[in-house]
């Protein structure tokens, strides 16, 4: 640091100190004292890393060392197919043929842990990957296995023009691997019962007929968007939980037949828990044996000590910083290895975390440089792990790596006081310092939440890189309580994936399982069950309106309506038979999962299933939910808005018109078009209650036809209420709609007003669309809700902009809005980008619920978020 | 001029009402552009209000054309033989004023596509208040409030009184924007209920700011003096533009301006950069842009220069000086950070 930038950071510093702000802060809030306490977080609390340079600086990290590991981490999701599991699990299952599913799946996941590669890379002080090389994605046959190895002989896995990002690379030795693999899982996938089980009436619906709904996260992934209950396994171990698990099973009868299942259950659960002691133990062989051929003796020094921690944690509970992070790192793999799915998450960090840090610095075992360092080499393996995707799930979710892994700091504590720590300041410090999208931070904030922590986060946002989200306290935990989540529990959650509030390690929560486009049923709505662009071209076309049928529910003709009433009706009704198809999808899924998926390694890692003796996905965790999401909110509430206006308030245009004119995809209809698109018609985000209470109707009766529904585990379904990305693949599936927007236009994203071709709907500024947002039911979307926010760099600049930043998050926190998400970009760089995507390569974008490298996206999302409003004021 | 809806009641003439805006006072604001300005500034990136009376923006890149919408020619009482003008492809040119357009500007509320734009509602207060209030939280949380600007908010000093009576009994804070080049009278008017005044000083040479502005400097700068008599809160701005006003010795005339005439005591000076903006809104209104052909330094030269002339204030004259807007003024009108 040069003098004058001390001198400058201490002048910040001191008048933060005499801030009037503060000064009532400090009467309010216990933990402000930040900024006094000893230790200091390595970082001053407000440090300032510039506005919207995003990742765009060489050596970020002041560790050498991760540098280093920096210059050999590609920045980029692109891998390459592993195949060693596939084998392994194939040969399990062979040698096991006649088990069940459970123990089948637990000799596989042993026979992995046991034989298929580890890995140690350079420079690393904590280990642990997916059994493969860096951005190696295994292969998980038992799911669907044709895809894979189809994709591989088509052409569609590498890189190609119909696979551009998000591409897999692959020997001929691979291929001929898997394609030997290819008899034995034909017909025997989780795939493949899924379909057999499933009818025409469900299935013309989803993402495999004319896309009302999707539902396919599930069908082609594993479960995932979950925790493990890490407090428990650092308290206990890997040993210990071992032992819970003798112990359990030793209580149980010899006849009762329930026993007779649990006990199935626990020698699956043994199965694995012992093979997870071995792995680890792998881990420190590898890492004995390096340091034996390490001629560098500082490196084979790290080496030796990072046996000792394996060594150590693979039976006994951390002692340390450094071996409970190791402990963390390689528990999440171990999950991953089993589940194939993505976001297994990081829980509450900063919390579990904190009694290491603070006995670490009390005994002087290490120095919160050291674990400062830790926490970013940590942070920088979670970007090493992949999964692989098939070539139509990447159009919705590019970018997204590994998918999901997201770490919460801050928020309330279990007993309702404030979790903020140094710890909280040092994992956002991480970021700043290496400056790639993972793990997916999510810092928690409330009405009592340190203003220092807000400057740490403002100045993280304004950086430019996406991270981190925002989430609300004050009604996620409000909204868990409704879902039955004991109040303690509520106060615990964690933020998984990209969207949703989960009780940490407690729950099953099948979090983004699917989405159901409400724009599209808004359509078949008004227009009697039929879709706009019914027609020859459809692949339905044959059975269904060329014999005079209709792809939904027969709810009557806008052109016939005599009443608003009367399309609200009908929307409502739509609504409900589309919610019932989605809804026996995904318990069909669900169904194949418990009957061929159980999921003993995570099960032991989850509150209750080994106190219950179930496996996960059989209702064993102590929470258990399904959460699809809503998907179009702006585009349904603007759609109705504008039939209220036009058609029944001024009477405008007839609804005759109006439905000919979205059939002709406003060709002929130019002046509506505009006028349609203007600010002449009540839009949703101008703080207009005329067209935000319609928005919020369209939520609402979403919400209404999903949440409470009992699901397969033993729970039931939870609505959300965002789109992440897939509003542009939902608008790749629709025909023009009554808001403005032309066919396959993106529908509008998560919370967010609606932009079209033609116009943005949202012209009053920030304010309003914080006001707009916060009238639609938060609360009730108990699987999440997103904004995402757009602002121009210097809408943010300086101490001005900052301080009204946060008054702006502040305000949407009061309002109860559950969760932001910001991007700081010039629109002049994105378009730059998009021109000279080599030279912004290190170019980092929020996307919608994860930060992404902007030239690794496809065009439409690139241009989707070029079009998002752009808050600014210079 | 107080000008009056066609009931009668009394209104302003408002060309944009802004929201969140965070630049033209402490926290974040309101601000209420006031159609209307005696002074005719080179830069001036808001054109629309210079004239005190309503104009129509025409944006022909919007337009639909006569074929296919033509709502604007319907609703014009005048019908083909108003005001607007299309081009061959039928596609709208121009709305020259004429006398026998009385400006009802139903063309511009039936435009579809906003190619025709009216500058300058006629609003009432109550009108106002409803939108200013709507964002109160936010004034609330950061001391902002409202700011009136313009154009020039003195030609309305009867319909500023009013309003900011009304911002006052909401408990709203209130900041004016002038140029000062007005009836001193109507200024302290306005001041009665003006918690914070923004005001230029374009250039201390009173030819050089008749060349520049239209009108000498002297009224201004008394005005000013007066401004400080009355112990109000006062930030003086200068639009800093290299080759007319940006040159060391005027910002140091300023300077001596500020110690000696207004006893120093103002919160913040604040030299704002040029940049070249409102082209588009000149297009619009058929008026050439008068500095088309000057060229600004590069980016880093005039923020080089920009921060030197801030040094010298701050060093030399102790004043509070920043560079550009985004210094942070206290919300009670303390002294601002001078550092940044």
């Amino acid at each position: 640091m040069s003098p004058t930038t001390a001198a400058a950071t201490a002048a910040r510093s001191a008048r933060f100190t005499s801030d009037d702000n503060l000064a009532q802060n400090r009467d309010t809030y216990k933990n402000a004292y930040l900024i006094d306490t000893d230790p200091k977080p390595i970082e001053p609390f407000d440090k300032d890393w510039g506005v919207a340079i995003s990742g765009n600086t060489p050596e970020p990290s002041p560790f050498e060392r991760i540098n280093k590991i920096l210059a050999i981490t590609a920045k980029t999701t692109n891998g390459f197919v592993a195949p060693d599991a596939a084998e392994l699990v194939t040969q399990a299952y062979r040698e096991h043929s006649g088990e069940p599913a459970l123990l089948k799946r637990a000799y596989a996941v042993g026979k992995i842990l046991d034989e298929a590669p580890v890995y140690i890379f350079p420079h690393e002080l904590v280990v642990g990957c997916l059994c493969c090389d860096k951005k190696g994605a295994p292969v998980f046959p038992e799911f669907g296995f044709n895809w894979v190895v189809n994709e591989m002989r088509d052409g569609l896995m590498g890189y190609s023009e119909k696979r551009t990002h998000d591409y897999f690379t692959y020997t001929p030795e691979t291929q001929e691997r898997l394609e030997k693999l290819r008899d034995f899982w034909d017909g025997n996938t989780v795939e493949d019962m899924t379909r057999s089980m499933l009818t025409d009436d469900v299935i013309k619906g989803s993402h495999d007929g004319k896309g009302v709904f999707f539902a396919d996260a599930y069908i082609f992934c594993g479960a995932g968007h979950l925790g493990l209950e890490f407090e428990r396994l650092l308290k206990l171990g890997l040993g210990g939980i071992r032992a819970e698990i003798t112990r359990y099973e030793s209580e149980l009868s010899i006849s009762d037949p329930a026993d007779i299942e649990k006990r199935a259950f626990y020698k699956a659960a043994g199965i694995v828990a012992d093979a997870a002691q071995r792995h680890v133990n792998r881990y420190a062989e590898l890492a004995e044996e390096m340091a034996r051929g390490e001629s560098d003796g500082v490196r084979a020094e790290e080496l030796r000590r990072i046996a000792a921690n394996c060594r150590w944690i693979s039976r006994n509970p951390p002692r340390t910083f450094w071996e409970a992070i190791q402990l963390v790192n390689i528990a999440v793999d171990l999950v991953y290895i089993e589940c194939n799915g993505h976001s297994v998450c990081y829980g509450r960090f900063d919390q579990y975390m904190y009694p290491f840090y603070k006995r670490d610095v009390e005994t002087g075992a290490s120095t919160r440089e050291q674990m400062q360092e830790l926490i970013e080499n940590f942070f920088i393996k979670v970007w090493d792990l992949n999964k692989l995707r098939n070539h139509i799930l990447i159009r919705t979710f590019g970018n997204g790596g590994i998918g999901g892994p997201a770490l919460t700091v801050g928020g309330i504590t279990r007993d309702g006081g404030d979790g903020t720590n140094e710890l909280t300041f040092m994992t956002l410090d991480a970021h700043a310092h290496i400056r790639i999208p993972c793990p997916w931070l999510a810092v928690r904030m409330h009405a009592n939440t340190p203003w220092e922590l807000k400057i740490k986060v403002a100045n993280l946002i304004r950086m430019g890189t996406g991270e981190p989200k925002i989430f609300n306290d004050d009604v996620a935990i409000p909204s868990m309580l409704t879902s039955n989540v004991e109040l303690h529990d509520a106060r615990d959650y964690q933020v998984v994936g990209c969207v949703e509030p989960d009780p940490s390690g407690k729950a099953y929560g099948w979090k983004d399982c699917g989405h159901m486009n409400i724009a599209r049923v808004l359509e078949l709505a008004v227009n009697d069950g039929r879709c706009y662009n019914c027609g020859e071209g459809c692949p339905r076309w044959e059975r269904c309106g060329k014999v005079g049928g209709r792809l939904g529910l027969a709810t009557g003709s806008l052109a016939d309506f005599t009443s608003f009433d009367q399309v609200l009706d009908a929307y409502d009704k739509q609504m409900e038979y589309w919610c019932d198809r989605q809804i026996a999808l995904l318990n069909t899924v669900d169904l194949v999962h418990r009957k061929m998926y159980p999921l003993p390694l995570l099960s032991t890692f989850m509150d209750g299933c080994v106190e219950s003796g179930k496996d996960v996905t059989a209702g064993g965790a102590k929470y258990n939910f399904s959460g699809p999401q809503g998907v179009g909110i702006g585009t349904a509430g603007d759609g109705l808005a504008t039939i209220k206006q036009l058609v029944f308030d001024e009477k405008r245009v007839t609804g005759r018109e109006l439905l000919d004119a979205v059939t002709a995809n406003w060709e002929g209809y130019e002046s509506l078009y505009a006028y349609v698109n203007s600010d002449r018609v009540h839009h949703y985000g101008n703080d207009d209650d005329y067209a935000d209470m319609l928005a919020k109707f369209a939520m609402d009766t979403w919400c209404k036809h999903v949440e409470r529904r009992p699901n397969a585990h033993g729970g039931f379904f939870q609505p959300g209420a965002y789109s992440v990305t897939v509003n542009v693949a939902h608008g790749q599936n629709q025909w023009a709609s009554i808001d403005g927007r032309k066919a396959f236009e993106p529908v509008s994203d998560c919370m967010g007003a609606v932009h079209t071709k033609c116009s943005s709907h949202d012209v009053r500024g920030p304010l309003a669309i914080c006001k707009s947002v916060t009238k639609l039911d938060h609360a009730r979307a108990t699987n999440g809700t997103l904004l995402n926010w757009k602002f121009s760099p210097g809408a943010l600049a300086g101490d001005v902009g900052r301080e009204n930043f946060i008054a702006l998050i502040e305000e949407y926190i009061h309002r109860k809005g559950m969760h932001s998400q910001f991007t700081v970009a010039n629109q002049e760089t994105l378009l730059a980008a998009q021109r000279d995507p080599d030279e912004y390569k290190d170019l980092l974008v929020r996307v919608a619920g994860y930060s992404a490298y902007f030239v690794e996206l496809n065009r439409a999302l690139q241009d989707d978020i070029i079009g998002r409003t752009s808050l600014s004021f210079d | 001029m107080l000008h009056t809806t066609p009931s009668g009641e009394p209104c302003g003439l408002v060309s944009n009402i802004q929201k969140y805006t965070i630049h033209d006072g402490p926290g974040i604001r309101t601000e209420v552009f006031f159609t209307g300005c005696p002074l005719r500034c080179l830069w001036c990136s808001n054109p629309e209000t210079m004239a005190p009376y309503r104009r129509i923006g025409v944006y022909p890149d919007k337009c639909i054309s006569l074929q296919k919408c033509g709502y604007c020619v319907k609703a014009c009482p005048l019908g083909e033989s108003g005001p607007l003008r299309f081009d061959e492809d039928g596609i709208l040119a121009s709305a020259s004023p004429s006398e026998r357009c009385a400006g009802c500007a139903r063309c511009t509320d039936e435009c579809p596509s906003r190619a025709l734009k009216l500058w300058g509602e006629r609003m009432t207060v109550p009108e106002l208040m409803k939108v200013i209030v709507e964002d109160r939280n936010f004034y609330r949380r950061t001391g902002g409030g409202v700011t009136l600007s313009g154009g020039e908010v003195m030609l309305q000093w009867e319909f500023a009184d009013m309003l900011l009576r009304a911002c006052r009994d909401a408990s709203v804070n209130t900041c004016v924007e002038s140029a000062l080049h007005c009836a001193p009278e109507h200024m302290e008017a306005v001041y009665e209920h003006a918690d914070l005044v923004i005001a230029d000083i374009k250039h201390m040479d009173t030819n050089k700011h008749r060349e520049y502005t239209g009108a000498g400097n002297e009224l201004i700068l008394d005005n000013l003096r007066r401004t400080a008599r009355l112990g109000k809160k006062l930030v003086i701005r200068t639009p800093v533009v290299f080759g007319y006003n940006g040159d060391e010795e005027n910002i140091r005339r300023t300077a001596r301006f500020i110690c000696d005439d207004l006893g120093g005591g103002i919160i913040q000076y604040q030299l704002l950069p040029y940049r070249k903006m409102g082209t588009e809104k000149y297009d619009s209104l058929g008026i050439p842009y008068p500095m088309s052909d000057y060229e600004p330094p590069e980016r880093a030269e005039w923020e080089a220069r920009l921060l030197r002339l801030r040094d010298m204030l701050a060093l030399e004259y102790g004043l509070p000086a920043v560079a550009g807007s985004s210094g942070k003024l206290e919300p009670g009108g303390g002294r601002g950070d001078a550092s940044r």
